[in-house]
């Protein structure tokens, strides 16, 4: 009796201090933190997982044992999917957050779904995705969250869900509600392509959602490379999150280089590391893609890793990947941040995975190599007006995902071509890594496909697991004259045939895929691979061909892999969930043995890496099923999530 | 010339083309099939519609020419092949097992008109 008595009294007593806190001043914070406590939830707020970019859930419901009976819990169809001249690409990352999933469509919707059953609380359409299509199509890789550390109680906009749009807008609606932020920009909309005046030849696509560092976004965007000499710079801004205002600017071109030369963008996603308060901007290649004989000028910012202040944009160091970039193969994924444990020491560190398959890992301090990179020698331009940089960064450890020359030749693509695949092979240049692009036609190996994609990997930060998944993809790189360009394309930007016109420089290009006349590849398989790293001690775990080909409905061997477009998540259960693979199909796969233990078709390749979260002490996995035309021209609209049956 | 051939085994070669010809209207048209839409299932029905064809053919009209008789078995059985390997590619269990069914009705009608042959020539030297 005595017992209950002093049970009934403690618990008085804290519904009173409860109530005192909710109505003081502190209130409102006070009972965030409590609803934050109280909640065991496994969220993914972030595009990679978290803003770390690892994609690692801590969640071990699922686990190798049981996840083979992993069933659909619930799907939707957005109804945001379209092909042709308005094709869509969708390569969302779901955030699980505040209790809701919420994705970004490629028309520039935001859907927020319960995360139990999928059915939509709220939709909101930021517009702009029915009139002529931006430089890059209708596309979208999710959204951004950002809650206010101190919210005002009572008060809309303390939870922001922020989607971009290909016409360069900024969109801020509340996270319960969906309706604008009216104190963000003008009524919920921050018109970017306003603080764009320099050589702005087109509106800047906002295909992937900011980063969030406390109050401030940090936003990248996408853009044309292939058509001017001189286009867009890409300036990385700093917003602040509750009113949209310009903080700051990155820019990688330098400013008396603006008129030779644009872009060096960061359309990839951005990693932050929430201790230091540095955000790292992988950089792209600047314009025009393929020929660089007018940007001669270093410019260390261009193809690299750079570290600013998130707050300030202030640099406080970068890495260039690749010198005088012209293979178009910029860095496009997120670093992954882990804490190496080496040598008895941590080592705050960064994984910047490349499309030359290499693994960059750098102190994301310092941005110094943790194992030494190497300035190897590569062949030099034979293109009038070119001058390729003599050396480029080569990095022989960790074991870069693709081998330094390609594959050889396929047999049975050449003989089922009567020997077209040899014959061409043989005219064109081929002196393996860095070969560039030529008037006769270069392999460029590996090209602009990757090497890695623009998922990057993921990092089991326990383990320190990183797992990665890699093209193996030779492409043919051609520069053609500007006054043959002219004959044959006219004034085109662009043509079928992979011609870009590089309008402005002395030569347009044309990319062409090594395939022969049937469409099958003209190198041996595997095409693509999915592999695993001891990031403690740079050692490869396993490699193994990921994916299956799927032509014409028909999957080809295993062994040969698939060419893959978004990445994976890792799983503290032990557990790899990846779509990416031109099969349909998504997989689990056991992160210790690299084992495919379960798999399941969706509507057509899941373009992203998935969300993984728990909900009510149920463990999800959700794709966004948007395909790519790259891969296949099979498109969706599909969210799916599984889970355990009950 | 025409003279009789067995007829056995045909209408189960129909059934399979029929179940060949379902299943790929259902893969062509369902997404979770992963086969939404591509040729591969449109070139499985084709070559379960000859099939259909063909064994209709075999059972309706037992009375063909020797030559008839053999287009139509090495047909069906060219078929059986070819769509027993899209199957495996595909992927596909129930084309494949459609093709099993196939191959048994192929077999009944081969191993049946042999025997059917073997019966005449026996009758022949009883009358001898």
């Amino acid at each position: 009796m005595k017992t209950k008595m002093k049970t009934a009294a403690l618990v008085a007593l804290g519904a009173a201090a409860a109530a005192a806190l909710y109505l003081s001043p502190f209130g409102a914070t006070a009972q965030n933190s409590m609803m934050m406590a109280a909640s065991t939830d496994q969220v993914w707020d972030a595009f990679g997982g978290n803003q770390q970019a690892q994609k690692y859930s801590t969640a071990t419901q699922i686990t190798p044992e049981n996840v083979k009976n992993l069933k659909r819990a619930w799907s939707i169809h957005t109804g945001d999917v379209s092909s042709g001249a308005r094709s869509t690409t969708w390569g969302a990352t779901p955030l699980f957050v505040n209790n809701t999933v919420y994705v970004g469509t490629p028309w520039y919707r935001i859907v927020a779904v319960e995360p139990d059953t999928g059915k939509q609380k709220w939709a909101y359409a930021a517009g702009g995705s029915d009139g002529p299509p931006e430089n890059q199509g209708l596309k979208n890789r999710g959204v951004a969250y950002w809650a206010a550390a101190l919210p005002e109680g009572g008060k809309a906009c303390q939870k922001i869900v922020y989607i971009g749009t290909m016409t360069g807008e900024l969109h801020g609606v509340d996270a319960d509600t969906g309706k604008r932020c009216a104190g963000f920009g003008k009524n919920g909309v921050v018109d970017v392509n306003a603080w764009l005046t320099k050589n702005a030849k087109w509106k800047i696509g906002l295909i992937q959602p900011p980063a969030v560092y406390k109050d401030t976004l940090i936003l990248g965007w996408a853009g044309n490379d292939w058509v001017y000499k001189t286009e867009n710079p890409g300036t990385v801004y700093g917003i602040d999150a509750r009113t949209g205002a310009l903080k700051w600017t990155f820019n990688a071109i330098p400013p008396d280089m603006e008129d030779q030369t644009g872009t060096a963008n960061v359309w990839a996603s951005i990693s932050v590391d929430p201790e230091t308060g540095l955000a790292f901007l992988p950089t792209s290649s600047p314009s025009p893609n393929y020929y660089g004989g007018d940007r001669l000028k270093e410019m260390p910012y261009a193809t690299a890793t750079v570290a600013v202040k998130a707050e300030t944009g202030e640099v406080v160091w970068s890495r260039q990947l690749v010198h005088h970039d012209i293979w178009d193969v910029d860095t496009n994924s997120a670093p992954t941040l882990v804490d190496i444990k080496k040598d008895g020491k941590v080592i705050p560190a960064l994984i910047q995975a490349t499309k030359m398959g290499f693994l960059f890992v750098l102190n994301r301090n310092t941005g110094e190599p943790v194992w030494p990179i190497e300035e190897r020698p590569y062949p030099a331009s034979d293109v009038k007006g070119e001058v390729a940089a003599k050396t480029q960064p080569y990095v022989p450890y960790p074991e870069p995902t693709i081998a330094d020359t390609m594959p050889p030749v396929s047999k049975f693509a050449d003989i089922v071509s009567f020997g077209q695949c040899s014959r061409w092979k043989a005219r064109l240049r081929d002196e393996g890594r860095y070969t560039p692009p030529s008037v006769r036609g270069s392999i460029s190996w590996p090209a602009t496909l990757g090497g890695v994609e623009w998922g990057g990997g993921a990092l089991d930060p326990v383990t320190n697991t990183y797992v990665v998944n890699s093209n193996v993809v030779p492409q043919i790189y051609t520069l053609v004259p500007r006054e043959d360009a002219n004959r044959i394309y006219g004034d085109k930007q662009r043509d079928r045939d992979g011609y870009a016109a590089q309008q402005g420089s002395a030569y347009g290009f044309k990319l062409e895929n090594f395939l022969n006349i049937w469409g099958m590849p003209c190198w041996a398989p595997p095409y693509g691979t999915l592999s695993s790293y001891d990031m403690n001690t740079g050692k490869l775990n396993w490699k193994k061909p990921f994916g299956q080909v799927q032509k014409w409905g028909f999957y080809m061997p295993e062994s040969w892999g698939s060419i893959t477009i978004g990445a994976p998540a890792v799983t503290k259960g032990g557990l790899t969930f990846i779509g990416a693979s031109m099969d349909s199909r998504v997989r689990a796969i056991d992160t210790r043995t690299g084992n495919v233990l379960w798999k399941h078709i969706v509507d057509s390749p899941a373009v992203a890496q998935p969300a993984i979260y728990t909900y009510k002490g149920k463990q999800y996995v959700v794709f966004a099923v948007g395909g790519n035309g790259i891969l296949t021209p099979r498109l969706a609209d599909q969210l799916v999530a599984f889970a355990l049956p009950n | 010339m025409t003279q009789p051939h067995s007829t056995r085994g045909a209408w189960l070669i129909v059934l399979a083309s029929l179940i060949a010809m379902a299943i790929c209207v259902y893969d062509y048209y369902t997404p979770e099939t992963g086969l939404i839409g591509t040729g591969g299932v449109v070139l499985v029905a084709c070559a379960a519609l000859l099939m259909l064809l063909a064994s209709l053919a075999m059972a309706k009209f037992p009375n063909r020419s020797p030559l008839l008789q053999t287009f139509l078995v090495v047909s069906i059985i060219l078929d059986i092949i070819g769509s027993s390997v899209a199957g495996y590619f595909l992927e596909s269990p129930v084309i494949m097992a459609a093709q099993a069914l196939a191959l048994v009705g192929w077999l009944m009608n081969v191993i049946g008109n042999a025997a059917d042959r073997s019966v005449e020539t026996d009758e022949v030297e009883d009358e001898d």
